[in-house]
C-alpha cells in the first residue's frame, strides 16, 4: 500500500507511529493483531537519505543487522556465514553483484539506495517501511528502482508501506492508495489499483493509471486549496 | 608527499639564510637577536641539558595529554548521548574553558608546589575541552533515520551507541587529538615558565634571566620540533585509521 499526500500531513510520522519509533498521541496502532507499544523487531525502513555507514564495505553493512540481531539472541540470525551468502544473494539480486568489498563512497546514489534496501530485507522482514525511498534519485534510476522493487516483492513475502510525493510511483507499486489531507491529517480517500502483477512502465501511460493520477492530483490539491 | 615534506624545508631554510644575513647587516647586537649558526653553536654546547629538559617536557604533556583524552571520551560521550547532560554541562565547561589556563597555574603551584604536577595538570586543563567539543559532536548529529533503521531491528540505545555512535565520532575524536596535543604542549611549556625546575619552559625561562638569548632561540627551536612531531604522529594515525571519512 501506498500514502500519498500534501508535505506535512504527517506521512512520515505515520511510519513512524506503525513502526512503534515514536508513541501515539491519541488512538492505537495495530500491526498483526496486536496493539504496538515499543519500537516492532520484525521491521525493515528505508528512506530518502540511504545511510549507510562509511566506514564498512558494503557487504559490512548488510551484516549490520545480522550483528544486532545475533547479540539480542535472535533465531533470524543462525551464523555468520549463512547471512553472508543470502547479503551476496541479495545483492545479485539488486543488480550489484560483484561489490561487496566496495565502499559505499565508491558508489553512485542509486547504488547506495540499492544497497539500503537490500538492508532493510536482508533479516526478511514481514513489514517493509519506505519513506520516499527513490526521491533523490534522478527519473531513469528511479525507474529502473521500481522494477526493482516489484521483482523483490513478487520474490518475498512481506507487507510494503510506502510514503511517497510521486503519483507514478504510487501507482505502479501499490496495490491500495491512500490520499491523506493536511491539517487536520487525515486519510481522505482511498484508491485500488486494479493493474496486475508484474507492472510495466508502460502501463503507467495506459488510460486507467493516467485516469487515476489526474483524480488523485486534483483530491490533493482539494485539499491543499482548503487549507490555504 | 616528498612536495609536502619538502616544501616547508625549503622555505625555512631560505628564512634561516635571510636571519643569517640580516644580523649582520643590520648590526643587530647578538643580545638582542642572535644569528642562526650562533643559536645552533649553543644548542650543539648544551645538547645534553637541552635533551634532558625536553625529555621531561615530553613526558608531561603526554601525561596530562593522556588524562584529557580519558576524561574528553567519557565527557565527549556523556554529552553527545543525553541531551540532559549536554543542557547541564555544557555552559560550564563553556565558561571552565574561556578561564585563561595561565592564570590557574599560579593556584595549581599554591597546592602542589612547584614541579612537574602543576604541569601535567595544566596540560590536560588545556586538552581535554576540544576533545569533549568534538566528540560529543559526533554523537549528536547521528542521523535520525540510521538510528529508526536500527530501532527497528530491535537494537537497544548501547548498540546503536556501539556500532555507530562511537565509530562514527572517530574522525572527529582524531582530528581533535591533533588540537589536543598542541594544547597539552602549550599547557606544560606555561607552567614550566613559572613554577618548575626542569622542562624547556624552565630552561628558558633561566636562559632569558641570564641574558641568553641563544639558548632561549634553542629552546623555542626544540618546542617548534616537538609540536611539529606530535602533531605529525596524530595526524598520521588519524589518516590510517579514519581514511574514510575523507574524500580523496
Amino acid at each position: 500500500m501506498a500514502f500519498v499526500g500534501p508535505s506535512g500531513c504527517g506521512k512520515s510520522t505515520l511510519l513512524k507511529l506503525i513502526a512503534g519509533l515514536v508513541p501515539a498521541t491519541s488512538g492505537s496502532v495495530m500491526v498483526d493483531g496486536r496493539l504496538v507499544r515499543g519500537p516492532l523487531k520484525n521491521v525493515g525502513m528505508a528512506f530518502q537519505n540511504p545511510v549507510l555507514l562509511p566506514w564498512r564495505s558494503v557487504l559490512n553493512n548488510l551484516l549490520l543487522p545480522f550483528e544486532i540481531l545475533r547479540e539480542n539472541g535472535d533465531s533470524r540470525a543462525p551464523d555468520r556465514a549463512l547471512w553472508r551468502e543470502k547479503a551476496v544473494a541479495l545483492l545479485r539480486t539488486v543488480g550489484l553483484g560483484g561489490a561487496e568489498d566496495r565502499q559505499p563512497r565508491e558508489l553512485s546514489g542509486g547504488m547506495r539506495q540499492r544497497v539500503s534496501l537490500c538492508r532493510a530485507l536482508i533479516h526478511e522482514p514481514a513489514l517493509l517501511l519506505l519513506d520516499e525511498p527513490f526521491a533523490a534519485l534522478d527519473a531513469f534510476t528511479r525507474e529502473e528502482m521500481w522494477e526493482l522493487h516489484q521483482t523483490l516483492r513478487l520474490h518475498r513475502e512481506f507487507t510494503g508501506v510506502l510514503v511517497t510525493h510521486d503519483l507514478r510511483e504510487a501507482v505502479f507499486l501499490a496495490q491500495t492508495i491512500y490520499v491523506m489531507s493536511t491539517n487536520p491529517g487525515r486519510i481522505a480517500h482511498v484508491h485500488q489499483v486494479t493493474l496486475p502483477f508484474p507492472r510495466t512502465l508502460d502501463q503507467l501511460y495506459g488510460a486507467e493509471a493516467t485516469e487515476l493520477i489526474r483524480l488523485m492530483r486534483d483530491q490533493i490539491r482539494s485539499t491543499r486549496e482548503r487549507t490555504a | 608527499m616528498t612536495r609536502r615534506i619538502a616544501l616547508p624545508f625549503l622555505v625555512f631554510v631560505v628564512l634561516l639564510l635571510v636571519w643569517e644575513l640580516a644580523v649582520p647587516l643590520f648590526r643587530i647586537q647578538q643580545i638582542v637577536l642572535p644569528a642562526p649558526s650562533g643559536v645552533a653553536g649553543t644548542m650543539m654546547r648544551t645538547a645534553g641539558p637541552i635533551a634532558f629538559h625536553a625529555r621531561h617536557t615530553l613526558v608531561t604533556t603526554l601525561i596530562g595529554f593522556g588524562a584529557a583524552v580519558a576524561l574528553g571520551l567519557l565527557l565527549g560521550f556523556a554529552i553527545g548521548a543525553s541531551a540532559t547532560v549536554h543542557d547541564a554541562l555544557y555552559p560550564l565547561l563553556v565558561g571552565f574553558n574561556s578561564i585563561p589556563k595561565a592564570a590557574v597555574v599560579p593556584l595549581l603551584v599554591m597546592w602542589f608546589g612547584i614541579g612537574a604536577v602543576p604541569a601535567v595538570l595544566t596540560a590536560f586543563l588545556l586538552a581535554f575541552f576540544p576533545i569533549a567539543v568534538n566528540v560529543s559532536v559526533g554523537l549528536a548529529t547521528l542521523e535520525s533515520e540510521l538510528r529508526d533503521v536500527l530501532r527497528v531491528l530491535g537494537a537497544s540505545r548501547w548498540q546503536i551507541f556501539r556500532k555507530v555512535g562511537v565509530p562514527r565520532t572517530m574522525p572527529l575524536f582524531f582530528a581533535s587529538l591533533k588540537v589536543a596535543i598542541s594544547s597539552a604542549f602549550v599547557g606544560s611549556v606555561i607552567s614550566e615558565t613559572v613554577a618548575s625546575n626542569a622542562g624547556i619552559g624552565y630552561l628558558m625561562a633561566v636562559a632569558t634571566s641570564d641574558f641568553n638569548t641563544r639558548l632561549a632561540f634553542g629552546g623555542l627551536f626544540v618546542l617548534a620540533v616537538l609540536g611539529v612531531l606530535l602533531y605529525g604522529v596524530f595526524a598520521v594515525i588519524e589518516r590510517r585509521l579514519t581514511g574514510w571519512a575523507y574524500t580523496d
